[in-house]
């Protein structure tokens, strides 16, 4: 079987592999260090000129360069929270719903505490203790995202265990372990794959929440949400400081969303062609 | 006092001025979604609306937090203060725009040559809103009051040099000995040590004349249902809603004040503020920072603002027991390194570059000093010499705040280029100041000093003696040369020697730069064009009885 991309897969993965090669490539195509001041607009950003396409802020330093190297703290803590995020979650979701019972119980409800607190004021309630880091910013984000995933996955692992296949490993004498890597889990990798895909564009906006709080990334490392934090004083007189940033969230979102979806339109197509 | 603590309501650069504020970001969030529900709910009860008389002159005006207390014992913030001058009365108190002392209810008072006796004559029309006559009584009972353990009062620090003081604390006297009211006109106060800052003790709001009948009546409620004599006497306080006080028709200044009322609503942010300000609701606002540039910028409302330099004082405390700031060469290369003009720039000019340690609002202000300019090279020179050439890391402690870390990044943007490697290490404000008064605990911060007193004293002796080791000298700064010079100006009450002698102190300081000498913050308010009469205070709330408005629209 060939595998060819729907519309919406092709172009959630140009606008992924343009934010990566644009990470990846920063201090190539940064025109300028973002953390240095490169133009005299203290106090008075700049407007975007043709030396400064985008504009400097008001420290004087140039937006772009900074939306650009903003790409690889956006890009790491998206996807380096989005694997703790799938660590925790899996993990619970697959204990639940392949041992069931108490297990089960004692997991979901465990979940739904975790469900009713609002995401952002628990890691803002973290972060204060842990002091604001990249490491801390990553545990933060995964400590309060992995509940959405732990309940997909014990739904599908649920189902899976219930298959004749998984019943006829079983009798074979296999045993949990191997039940679970080699039948379980290789059934429920799609739609873990989809909503990691799509997870990603969570956490970013949780990262940019976090930082719009001052509780993200400390500075001078440029990251899009303590951009836009530090535009606020600035939002009548130089709002490109903030729209900038706010589009390149946009464009990260969107770009790891259609990827997503797009997967899990696939997926759809798939499990109707089956039945 | 240190900023943050009493600064959390000053007006308009608040958003540095009001640490307190700003820092507990998670804790504000949590606290805000309260108010929140309590806002709500409080619109489901429903205030009852406010009714005046048609034609009433109203002074409208808002704060984000309540005002913590009414009873001038226990009151030591601005936004208690702000209310306490308007209902009490004082001995002597501070001009409206100035901090020169002049008469509240003392028409008259003298100062023994030793200075240690003053002598204030009173009034003899004032009255307490209940009726009865202000007498000399009245005075020593409320500091008698204030110096009362039970009371728990933060001001019985400044009263405590009244002879017989302590007897009195210690419950061994009856009445402090040293305050004598020998008729209901005249009061004495006689100290056990000389005391040149003693009337500006007085100014204090703690030092106001309260009735007793009304404290003991109320006994703790008393901040709920106070009496006084002051131009303004409290209507209505509904807690996190308004507080309304109206005007005293027995006020002994006739046609004073000229308001009829006051009203403050409750709960409303700075931002909220700014559209209640457009939107004509409120007379007298702060100036939001996501505002002030486009305030600036617009001139229709520039020429609406007022300014003020507080007497404020802004600075990088170093901790000199700690290297490599023990080197008072590392020291003055950060003052070089520090490009204080383009930190005034940031601030969209609210503030002014300092030179040394007290500010131009402060007598004794030494307006001829020098400090340090900016100079990167000569930083460098410093450095290398030093042996630290080939640049090193620090570490700047400061509160977490959205200006404070725009100044941050500015002044870790500079010590770059001397090739200091700043960390900027964003801290809440109470864990912040228990870190910086620990010894060899944090080697550079950020910090700020609001004057108590108009004095030098309040700076050079708070914050750079040995004694405060541990208390407001937190970059643990002692020069002998220093302690000297202090001891000696201490008592004096000439004030052209004395000024003369914290100058010679002050010079001895900022050489050895024990701080990154910043910049004195100035601070901005916005009135509707219809206000007349309110002007800031350098160093206290606004007074408003001298306020008046001019028939506008939402009246």
């Amino acid at each position: 079987m060939k595998f060819r991309l729907n519309a919406m897969e092709a172009a959630g993965a140009v606008m992924v592999l343009s934010l990566v090669t644009v990470a990846i490539l920063a201090p190539w195509l940064a025109p300028f260090d973002p953390t240095r001041a490169v133009a005299n607009t203290f106090g008075d950003p700049g407007s975007p000129s043709h030396m400064f396409p985008l504009g400097t802020d008001q420290l004087g330093r140039d937006v772009l360069s900074r939306i650009i190297y903003g790409a690889r703290i956006s890009l790491i803590v998206g996807v380096a929270a989005m694997a703790v995020t799938m660590t925790i979650g899996v993990t619970i979701g697959l204990a639940s719903g392949f041992f069931g019972g108490a297990i089960d119980f004692v997991l979901m409800r465990f979940t739904d505490v975790m469900l009713t607190l609002p995401a952002l004021l628990l890691a803002m309630a973290f972060v204060a203790v842990l002091r604001p880091s990249i490491w801390s910013i990553l545990l933060v984000i995964g400590l309060v995202s992995w509940t959405q995933i732990a309940r997909v996955v014990r739904a599908e692992a649920l189902t899976m265990t219930q298959r004749d296949f998984v019943t006829a490993a079983r009798a074979l004498g296999a045993p949990s372990s191997r039940l679970i890597a080699r039948h379980v889990m290789p059934n429920v990798m799609p739609i873990i794959v989809v909503m990691a895909v799509l997870g990603v564009s969570g956490t970013l906006l949780l990262d940019a929440g976090l930082s719009f709080l001052t509780l993200g990334v400390p500075p001078p490392t440029p990251s899009w949400g303590r951009m836009i934090e530090e535009a606020t004083t600035y939002f009548r007189t130089a709002p490109w400081l903030a729209i900038f940033p706010g589009l390149a969230i946009f464009y990260a979102v969107l770009g790891f969303n259609l990827l997503g979806y797009g997967f899990l339109r696939r997926r759809r197509r798939a499990g109707s062609a089956l039945q | 006092m240190t900023l943050t603590q009493r600064g959390a309501h000053r007006a308009a650069d608040r958003a540095i001025n009001a640490r307190c504020a700003a820092i507990h970001r998670p804790v504000i969030a949590i606290a805000f979604t309260v108010a929140v529900v309590l806002a709500l709910s409080g619109c489901r009860s429903g205030a009852p609306p406010l009714r005046f008389p048609p034609g009433a002159m109203v002074l409208n005006l808002a704060a984000i937090s309540d005002v913590p207390t009414l009873d001038p014992a226990a009151g030591y913030d601005v936004e208690s203060w702000m209310f306490e001058q308007m209902i009490f009365d004082t001995l002597v108190r501070y001009s409206d725009a100035g901090v020169d002392l002049v008469p509240d209810l003392a028409t008259s008072w003298e100062s023994s040559p030793d200075a240690t006796v003053f002598t204030f004559h009173l009034r003899r029309a004032a009255r307490f809103t209940n009726g009865r006559t202000v007498t000399s009584a009245d005075f020593k009972y409320a500091i008698e009051r204030v110096l009362d353990p039970a009371t728990r009062s933060k001001g019985m620090e400044y009263y405590r040099g009244i002879a017989g003081a302590a007897d009195f604390i210690a419950h061994r006297a009856k009445s402090v000995a040293g305050i004598a009211t020998p008729d209901p006109w005249t009061i004495a106060f006689h100290l056990a040590a000389r005391d040149p800052i003693f009337l500006q003790k007085l100014a204090m709001p703690f030092a106001a004349a309260v009735p007793r009948e009304a404290v003991e009546k109320w006994g703790e409620d008393f901040s709920r249902h106070v009496v006084g004599s002051g131009p303004f006497m409290l209507r209505q306080w509904l807690g996190g809603q308004r507080i309304v006080v109206v005007k005293n028709p027995d006020y002994f200044i006739k046609r004073v004040p000229r308001l009829d009322a006051v009203v403050e609503s409750i709960g409303v942010s700075d931002d909220l503020q700014w559209f209640k300000f457009e939107a004509g609701e409120i007379d007298v606002s702060n100036i939001p920072p996501a505002v002030f540039p486009y305030v600036m910028k617009t001139p229709r409302l520039r020429d609406l603002t007022l300014r003020i330099v507080t007497v404020t004082t802004r600075y990088l405390g170093m901790n000199c027991q700690m290297p490599p700031f023990t080197d008072d060469r590392v020291r003055r290369a950060f003052n070089y390194a520090v490009n204080k003009p383009k930190l005034i720039a940031v601030l969209n000019g609210r503030g002014i570059v300092a030179n040394g340690v007290m500010p131009p609002g402060l007598p004794g202000y030494d307006p001829h000093l020098t400090g340090y300019s900016y100079d990167p090279a000569r930083a460098r020179q410093l450095l290398e010499q030093a042996g630290l050439g080939r640049g090193f890391e620090a570490t700047l402690w400061m509160p977490a705040d959205q200006t404070m870390m725009i100044l941050g990044q500015s002044i870790q943007q500079d010590l770059d280029l001397v090739g200091v490697h700043l960390m900027l290490k964003a801290v809440a404000f109470a864990p912040f100041l228990e870190a910086i008064r620990q010894p060899k605990t944090v080697p550079l911060f950020f910090s700020g000093w609001e004057a108590d007193f108009p004095d030098p004293a309040n700076f050079l002796d708070v914050l750079l003696s040995r004694k405060q080791w541990g208390g407001n000298n937190d970059a643990f700064f002692s020069d002998p040369r220093v302690e000297a010079l202090l001891a000696e100006a201490a008592p004096l009450s000439d004030l052209a020697r004395r000024y003369a002698i914290y100058r010679e102190a002050e010079r001895i300081v900022v050489s050895d730069a024990p701080w990154v000498f910043l910049y004195y913050p100035i601070t901005y308010e916005i009135q509707q064009p219809w206000v007349h009469g309110y002007v800031l205070n350098p160093m206290r709330p606004a007074r408003l009885e001298n306020v008046w408005l001019s028939p506008h629209p939402a009246s």
